[in-house]
């Protein structure tokens, strides 16, 4: 067979692709109108400002607009690693994420398995819509709540200390306290929603497998060992992947509102040290370089995670 | 003694009752079937045999002992559920453990147990597999091995061929016949297939709307149906029905005498049903028959018989015959001949069998 003839071969099965293309659009055309508001989304909102990230390898200036800013390679990545604040905020975001992770991502998937064990309907519906609540507040008022309950004067937690005889402490203004205090009421804020997937996926167990299961003489905690928490493991697993996929992601709206320069060498995270750089200290490069490098690690972390579930568990995002 | 005895059970949804006082006795080693349309109470029978629901009123003995009040898993039964129940996260081998190793026997034994009952039911090969990873029918029988590992005094079967195609399903019946011949343990079956019910059973149970129409083997239920439900339920096609009225010489449907087998003269003016299987006709004129005069309207091959469909008076009948290789003597079929001792007699009212 020739050259011309592959060409030829290819091409006519392009066309036909083509065609097909075409045809599948007509046919299920209503799907896509569906599909296209998420569409635009990401392509007004995620991929067209991939077009600014070049910035990360430029001298960038306003005036001068990205085109004509000229290129100056890795720079900025050699002062961002040559900086320590940037590597505490490397150290700090992982750090917090970590700790969220660890002590966070049980949490929802107790108190679905919680939930699932309660017999009484009223019950069950008040302990749910209680810890569902701090959900919906918003993060300003979640970082009041936050520093009202440990304030050192009237705030509940040092009023609790006095009791037992110990000195206030002002928590938010000690390093040593950021953490277990971002992560606890993150922790408080999310949790209870965050079992409404774990939840589901209990819901859609086959009630005949606990049937079964009474039948052979398992007790109420075997079978949640043994079925319930077997059977939401896939669920548990995309949500896993998904977390890691964010482990970048730390919740810097709580930071902004919780921390102050005393606090900073443990509550700076990357992107606080971003909307620093960038939005107050005008240094937008500099902070595009930070922004490429938080993608390129949670972009590295997500696919690790996946392929490792994959390999492992059968059960993977994509 | 009786294997599974309930006397006058009863069983009710806050004011609705579902289940209206039953009493059957099943004997040791007995295979019965429950069988009975939708809703007509028979899988919460079953559950209520299993300690999956519990008893509003009237006791349940297994073997002797009365169980209203003991849990499941001290009842010595064993079910096997219509979805399978098979644990999607554990292999075959562990699927069968699962009710072993709850029961904390011996690793050794346990192994030794599976080892048995994959043998029985041919699922060596598959002892490593996933449930995904088997065949609908594979799986089935993964269900009963985990019923039969725990060798119990009672297995309860709740429609366990229903997700099954039809040749599986014969199939897998067989085996369950087989099974039940090889292990002779004591079963209780429901299924709403009356096929299912006829073949696998040594006594039916039909049920209809939480009470018990009646017991009996397959072809008592068959020849001697207790009444117009029963007679309806059982058979494919069901059997035929008419109204008629009761003389001395037969049973009179639109003119036309039937001769009945038995002493009438009591019933004589009495308003029946009359029921007469599509089985028992005949297109030979014999001794003991009446002729039924129908035009045909439509013939169905199934292979070796067929199936008549035609009208004699006013109501539409359906007969089965054999077609011994051709359906083309069938088109012209004018008359069919049913014996006296095939005509049955239902009451019009009660729709109870008349008895001749």
């Amino acid at each position: 067979m020739s050259n011309n003839d592959t060409v030829y071969i290819n091409q006519k099965s392009f066309k036909e692709k083509l065609v097909w293309l075409l045809d599948h659009f007509k046919r299920e055309w209503q799907i896509y109108v569906m599909l296209a508001p998420m569409i635009i989304w990401f392509l007004v909102f995620l991929y067209k400002p991939m077009y600014g990230l070049q910035i990360a390898f430029k001298d960038y200036s306003i005036f001068r607009g990205i085109e004509a800013s000229p290129w100056v390679g890795l720079e900025h990545f050699n002062d961002l690693f040559s900086n320590s604040q940037f590597l505490r905020a490397i150290k700090n975001t992982f750090l917090i994420s970590f700790y969220s992770l660890i002590f966070g991502f049980p949490v929802p998937i107790l108190l679905a398995l919680m939930f699932n064990e309660i017999i009484n309907a009223v019950f069950k519906r008040s302990a749910q819509t209680i810890v569902y609540l701090p959900h919906f507040i918003s993060t300003v008022i979640i970082a009041g709540i936050v520093i009202t309950a440990f304030s050192p004067s009237a705030g509940i937690v040092n009023t609790v200390l006095s009791w037992f005889g110990l000195d206030s402490v002002y928590f938010l203004t000690k390093a040593e306290w950021f953490r277990p205090i971002f992560i606890g009421s993150g922790i408080w804020q999310e949790a209870g929603f965050s079992s409404i997937i774990f939840l589901a996926a209990i819901a859609g167990v086959n009630p005949s497998l606990y049937e079964s299961a009474v039948v052979d003489g398992a007790s109420r905690w075997q079978m949640m060992w043994k079925i319930t928490l077997p059977s939401i493991l896939p669920t548990i697993i995309i949500m896993l992947i998904i977390r890691i996929g964010n482990l970048m992601e730390v919740g810097f709206e709580l930071i902004i509102l919780l921390y102050q320069p005393a606090t900073y060498e443990t509550a700076d995270v990357i992107n606080t040290y971003i909307y620093r750089q960038g939005l107050q200290s005008g240094q937008y490069d500099l902070a595009a370089a930070a922004g490429f490098f938080n993608a390129v690690v949670a972009f590295v972390l997500v696919m690790a995670a996946n392929s490792i579930s994959k390999r492992f568990s059968r059960t993977s995002l994509w | 003694m009786s294997g599974v005895l309930l006397q006058n059970i009863v069983k009710a949804y806050g004011a609705a009752q579902v289940v209206h006082g039953i009493n059957l006795t099943v004997q040791e080693k007995e295979f019965v079937v429950l069988v009975g349309p939708s809703g007509c109470g028979k899988s919460t029978t079953l559950r209520m045999i299993a300690g999956l629901e519990e008893i509003t009123e009237g006791q349940l003995s297994i073997y002797g002992k009365v169980v209203n009040r003991i849990a499941p898993k001290d009842r010595d039964v064993a079910m096997v559920f219509q979805n399978y129940a098979l644990y999607p996260h554990l292999n075959v081998a562990d699927n069968m453990a699962f009710g072993l190793r709850i029961r904390k026997m011996p690793k050794p034994e346990i192994k030794q147990q599976i080892k048995n009952v994959a043998e029985i039911l041919e699922l060596t090969d598959y002892l490593e597999r996933r449930p995904a990873d088997l065949s609908g029918g594979q799986r089935q029988r993964v269900a009963m091995g985990r019923a039969i590992v725990r060798h119990p005094k009672v297995f309860l079967f709740d429609e366990p061929l229903s997700n099954l195609d039809a040749k599986l399903r014969t199939q897998m019946r067989a085996e369950i016949r087989r099974l039940h011949n090889r292990l002779g343990v004591t079963s209780i079956y429901v299924t709403h297939d009356q096929v299912e019910a006829m073949t696998l059973a040594d006594r039916i149970v039909v049920m209809n709307d939480g009470r018990i129409e009646q017991v009996g083997t397959p072809m008592e239920l068959f020849m001697n149906p207790a009444n117009i439900f029963v007679a309806g339920f059982l058979g494919s096609p069901p059997m035929n029905q008419m109204p008629g009225t009761v003389t001395e010489k037969g049973v009179e449907i639109d003119g036309i005498i039937i001769a009945v087998s038995g002493n009438l003269s009591a019933q004589v003016g009495r308003k029946v049903i009359v029921g007469i299987r599509p089985e028992h006709v005949s297109l030979q004129k014999e001794k003991g028959t009446t002729a039924l005069p129908i035009n045909l309207d439509l013939v169905e091959p199934l292979g070796s018989e067929a199936l008549l469909h035609a009208q004699f008076g006013a109501h539409q009948l359906v007969f089965k015959t054999e077609t011994q290789g051709s359906i083309d003597h069938l088109s012209d079929v004018s008359e069919v001949y049913v014996h006296a001792s095939m005509v049955k007699l239902f009451d019009a009212e009660t729709g109870e069998a008349l008895p001749l």
